[in-house]
């Protein structure tokens, strides 16, 4: 048991990794960060629209998909994993779609049976032809972000720009970015008020499957990273916290920007101190994050509502005693 | 339609879904081996003999597996029904993937795998965890799904840490916790198998006892409460019971899958049944198909894990539901659809052969199958096969290119121009609708009336005899008389 | 103002799960008129304008805008959903919901620009909420929401305006303010289509009464169609065999 938690050193928690190991972990944590970026802005719009567990059915699909890619395509190129990837994202939405529309098996238990049965697939696949595809079961699960390789380095115009993973990922980030702010009006009124989004000619059906088709190249390329499951924590930790602290989307996002930068770096530490995962360690991290600002949101957290309470409460007590 | 038949429908389904219970377990038999071939191919092991192995249970292993699985199957199935009937497969989810911080910390309590000290974390982990769900959807602006992922994801990341911390540890790497990801049947022990069994019994137990309760609660909450019973109380027991059924299903089925057999196996019984008792023991039945035909793949296949293997077994139990359940069934619906759609187009033949017979002030001997074909604007051919078709259904005879009525075609011919122009009648009169929109919706409606809903409108309606476009409406006496164009006795004129 | 008339309809069938909830509905509405819909429940009131904004599959029949069909003239239709149709915990000030409304005007790309932002203003101010258009949409009572909805539709700039029960749940004083915006707006040459479900006040509301159960039992000016009949006919449940029928129907033919 005391072997568990290793030793506690300050140096090596908190100084080394930005120092002299910053050409491995800084690199670690800027994946973590584009990782937890490019879910977080999605995972905005999926908690607005009450899907977020849509993350969690597409995250779960994706596993059949790529290892089909990997079996056709023979590589682990971005082309063949992000067709795999859209392919089986659609084939989950389409198969809780039929199930909830022509059954009357409701919805979260269409979800349920969909994502489980293809992950299920998937896993099987993976340990079938474990062989051809270096992908461990495990590493599904929870993703290496530590040893997604730092080589090649990709440059650009003279500019070395990262490892490729991280390129690629961030490449992602933004392109979410720029895709909100594009269509950051459609967006917002369709979440709002599909009604109002659809008798204003905006088409909140296409935006609907433009958002899914979003979700699965996000985590498909969040996936050698963090995983099946986690990459759930990285979708709704950042906007959830946010949501805590602010009432404006524009805050909502840029907050869980700084949730996603804090959440990685801390969970870096984290990792280096417990000798952990390292994307789990984030997780944690961003979690214990949400829990301070639930506690100690000015607005909403429960201090404050403690506080509101015994006030209105002390307000309250003597009441009974002027009536009489 | 006929209340003559409806008390033996029961009957006859309940019927139909022993049949295809039994369909079930004799497809997922034989297709067990021939999957297994593959699988076993793979991995370069003699399929054949692993099989006789597991069926005759030789060594101590293959019986703790099936025991495991038939326990396991059993108590998922069971709860699931709840879960699914209360629309909450969400949370057993979440419940699923909060539990593995407190498997790791009871792997730590004396470094190795004590069913008893396993269990106790994995339950506290459990319930901590659907807890937090419910303080956070209480007390923040969070949505429940939100507060479901984020639950489920963090517990999930806690528990990884952990594991991965302990595999660090000297004695950590042999300790086989790694198998509480995917589960493995083979690595059960007495001591599981007891506590497995003990968990099953006592869920079985409180289900039978409180069944009135869950099924009131289920049904509408807050009339429940109402009424005076304990709904928050029976909520929570539930949740207990889920924990205890997810936590003991852990070592088989794995942490990620676990709550696809509280599900799956729930969702395929809710196809087949309307009733919540029978739901609740097809699902029991259905888990232990699933648990045990997963522990069989994984035993002919020894690398692959089962909790997966189990999974794709429950859902082809759903698959085969989807597909042949007799009234929810896809193919139930086709062969609805398509035999509606094909009495239809003989009520819509007849209909012609009325107006064709009608327009020749009801003088003629029958109806050649060109005057048909020229009404209906088709081709002779068309013409032809409709005939057929009313030959097949005994609504007329053909001799020659000449179609002629038989009672039962003259008298249905009858009533659907009655029910098409009483229809007309109705919309216009009743319901205040220009006369020139009613046709389109009387094409529809004349094949549904049922006879109490004409009875009805001929009431409201006086017993009216003439439609709104100046044409005759058909009456009971005509229709019941043999009176008109069949092949038996010669058309009279009408009056 | 075109000289067509704002709305006609012809025909319209509509069918929620193969259930028809209208029935053959021709309406020729006039511009420039304060219109409530009335019937009892179920009778299918807001199906009617959903239906008319296309929000809703038609099953037969057709609608057309300042004749035309909806999308050519999007920007010419104002919407007031009911109130209990959004999340009004969503992330969003009283001014950003107004400023969807101008949202149809703006193309791809456009934010809503200065001279929005004075216009939604000046409609905030209308409604008399113009001290809460920076707090979040949660943190305002009933009558406040309705009347944030009915900014935004006045920020729309319609021609013709739809709106869902805009009076449920509010008080007194806020039911005569916002009836006086509607007013206004009628004034303006507007045309309004309100749905609604108080009787007594209908009477004193609306120029115009479409009474409606299934179909249109009647639509004329209100002191000709207010009658103890018609009523009588619109809520009497005259209709049993036609709903009858309807549940039949949908019976037969499942949902796919």
């Amino acid at each position: 048991m005391t072997s568990l938690i290793p030793p506690y050193d300050a140096h090596a928690v908190w100084v080394a990794p930005w120092t002299e190991q910053l050409s491995l972990y800084g690199w670690i944590a800027a994946m973590g960060f584009a990782v937890a970026a490019a879910c977080g802005l999605v995972g905005n719009y999926l908690m607005l629209r009450r899907m977020a567990l849509m993350g969690d059915a597409v995250s779960h699909s994706v596993l059949p998909g790529l290892v089909v890619a990997f079996l056709v395509s023979g590589s682990r190129s971005t082309g063949p994993m992000f067709v795999g990837a859209l392919a089986a994202g659609a084939a989950a939405t389409l198969i809780i779609e039929t199930i909830h529309t022509r059954t009357r098996v409701k919805q979260d238990a269409a979800i349920g049976i969909a994502f489980s049965t293809l992950f299920a697939l998937g896993v099987i696949l993976t340990v079938a032809f474990a062989g051809q595809i270096d992908l461990d079961a495990e590493c599904v699960l929870y993703g290496e972000i530590s040893f997604v390789p730092l080589e090649p380095m990709v440059t650009l115009g003279g500019w070395t720009l990262g490892p490729e993973p991280f390129v690629r990922m961030a490449a992602v980030a933004v392109g979410v970015g720029v895709m909100i702010l594009v269509w950051y009006k459609e967006l917002l009124v369709s979440s709002f008020d599909p009604g109002l989004a659809r008798s204003l000619g905006i088409n909140p059906a296409l935006l609907h499957y433009g958002l899914m088709a979003t979700l699965s190249i996000v985590v498909v390329s969040a996936f050698e990273a963090v995983g099946a499951i986690l990459v759930i924590a990285m979708l709704i930790l950042p906007g959830s916290t946010a949501s805590m602290l602010t009432t404006r989307l524009p805050k909502v996002h840029l907050l869980s920007l700084l949730h996603a930068a804090l959440s990685s770096v801390l969970g870096v530490s984290l990792g280096i101190w417990l000798n952990c995962s390292m994307a789990a360690a984030m997780v944690v991290a961003g979690a214990v994050l949400f829990g301070l600002a639930w506690l100690a949101s000015p607005s909403q957290g429960l201090v404050a509502r403690w506080w509101h309470g015994r006030r209105r409460e002390s307000v309250e007590q003597p009441a009974p005693g002027v009536g009489v | 339609m006929r209340p003559a038949i409806t008390p033996t429908v029961g009957w006859l389904e309940a019927r139909a879904w022993l049949g295809y219970l039994g369909v079930l377990i004799l497809g997922i038999a034989l297709a067990a081996p021939a999957q297994a071939a593959g699988i076993g191919d793979l991995v370069e092991i003699h399929w054949a003999e692993q099989a006789t192995r597991f069926f005759t249970f030789q060594d101590a292993t293959v019986r703790y597996a099936l025991l495991g699985s038939i326990f396991l199957g059993l108590s998922c199935g069971l709860l699931g029904s709840f879960i699914v009937v209360r629309k909450m497969a969400l949370v057993g989810d979440a419940l699923s993937h909060a539990v593995l911080p407190g498997v790791a910390l009871g792997f730590l309590w004396n470094m190795s795998k004590d069913p008893m000290a396993i269990f106790i974390g994995a339950m506290i982990a459990g319930l901590v965890g659907t807890a937090l769900v419910s303080a956070i959807t209480r007390t923040t602006r969070l949505k429940e799904d939100a507060a479901l992922g984020l639950v489920l994801a963090t517990f999930f990341a806690a528990g990884i840490c952990l594991v991965t911390m302990i595999q660090q540890l000297p004695t950590g790497n042999k300790s086989g916790i790694d198998k509480f990801l995917f589960g493995q049947a083979a690595a059960l022990g007495a001591d599981d198998i007891k506590l497995m069994g003990a968990v099953t019994a006592v869920a079985l137990l409180l289900v039978v006892a409180f069944y009135k309760e869950l099924l009131a609660t289920s049904f509408d909450p807050g009339f429940a409460r109402a009424s005076g019973l304990p709904a928050r109380w029976i909520h929570h027991g539930l949740m207990f019971l889920l924990a205890a059924a997810v936590v003991i299903a852990l070592q088989a089925v794995g942490v990620v899958l676990v709550s696809a057999m509280l599900v799956t196996p729930a969702a395929a019984a809710y196809l087949l049944t309307d009733r919540l008792h029978r739901l609740v023991t097809l699902a029991s039945l259905f888990g232990v198909a699933a648990g045990v035909s997963g522990a069989f793949l994984s035993f002919v296949g020894p690398s692959l894990p089962t909790g997966p293997l189990m999974v794709v077994g429950a859902s082809f139990v759903f698959a085969l539901a989807f597909m042949f359940a007799p009234r929810h069934g896809v193919i139930a619906r086709w062969w609805r659809r398509r035999t509606g759609a094909a009495r239809t187009r003989r009520e819509n033949t007849l209909k012609s052969m009325f107006h064709v017979w009608e327009a020749a002030a009801f003088r003629a001997e029958g109806v050649t199958l060109t005057e048909l074909a020229e009404k209906r604007r088709e081709t002779l051919e068309d013409a032809q096969r409709l005939g057929r078709a009313l030959v097949r259904h005994d609504l007329a005879t053909l001799s020659g290119d000449v179609l002629y009525f038989t009672p039962a075609g003259k008298q249905r011919a009858s009533e659907i121009v009655r029910n098409h122009r009483l229809w007309e009648l109705y919309l216009t009169n009743s319901a205040g609708i220009a006369p020139d929109h009613v046709h389109e919706d009387a094409e529809r409606i004349e094949h549904v009336l049922g006879e109490t809903v004409v009875r009805a409108l001929e009431r409201r309606l006086d017993y009216a005899r003439v439609d709104p476009h100046g044409r005759s409406i058909p009456t009971p006496r005509e229709i019941h008389g043999d009176a008109g164009l069949t092949d038996e006795s010669k058309p009279r004129r009408k009056s | 103002m075109s000289a067509e008339s704002p709305l006609e309809i012809h025909d319209l069938t509509v069918a929620y799960h193969r259930k028809p909830v209208l029935w053959g509905v021709d309406l020729v509405v006039p511009a420039g008129q304060l219109i409530g819909i009335i019937g009892p429940n179920g009778a299918g009131k807001s199906t009617l304008i959903k239906a008319c904004m296309g929000l809703l599959p038609v099953q037969s029949g057709w609608v057309k805008l300042f004749g035309q069909p909806f999308n050519k003239v999007a920007t010419r239709v104002g919407y007031v959903p009911q109130r209990e149709s959004v999340d009004w915990d969503f992330p969003v000030s009283v001014m950003d919901v107004v400023l969807m409304g101008r949202y149809g005007r703006l193309g791809l790309l456009r934010r809503p620009g200065k001279a929005d932002r004075d216009l939604a203003r000046s409609c905030l101010e209308k409604v008399q909420l113009l001290p809460y258009a920076n707090r979040q949409i949660a943190n305002l009572s009933g009558g406040q929401q309705q009347r944030v909805f009915l900014a935004r539709a006045l920020a729309q700039q319609a021609d013709l305006y739809f709106m869902d029960e805009p009076f449920s749940g509010v008080d007194a004083a806020t039911e005569a303010a916002i009836i006086a915006v509607l007013r206004e707006l009628r004034d303006q040459g507007r045309t309004l289509l309100v749905v609604h479900h108080d009787l007594p006040t209908a009477r004193q509301y609306f120029d115009r009464l479409l009474l409606l159960n299934m179909n249109v039992v009647a639509f004329g000016p209100t002191a000709d169609v207010y009658t103890p009949e018609l009523l009588q006919r619109t809520y009497g449940g005259r209709l049993t065999i036609l709903s009858e029928v309807a549940q039949a129907l949908g019976a037969q033919e499942p949902p796919r």
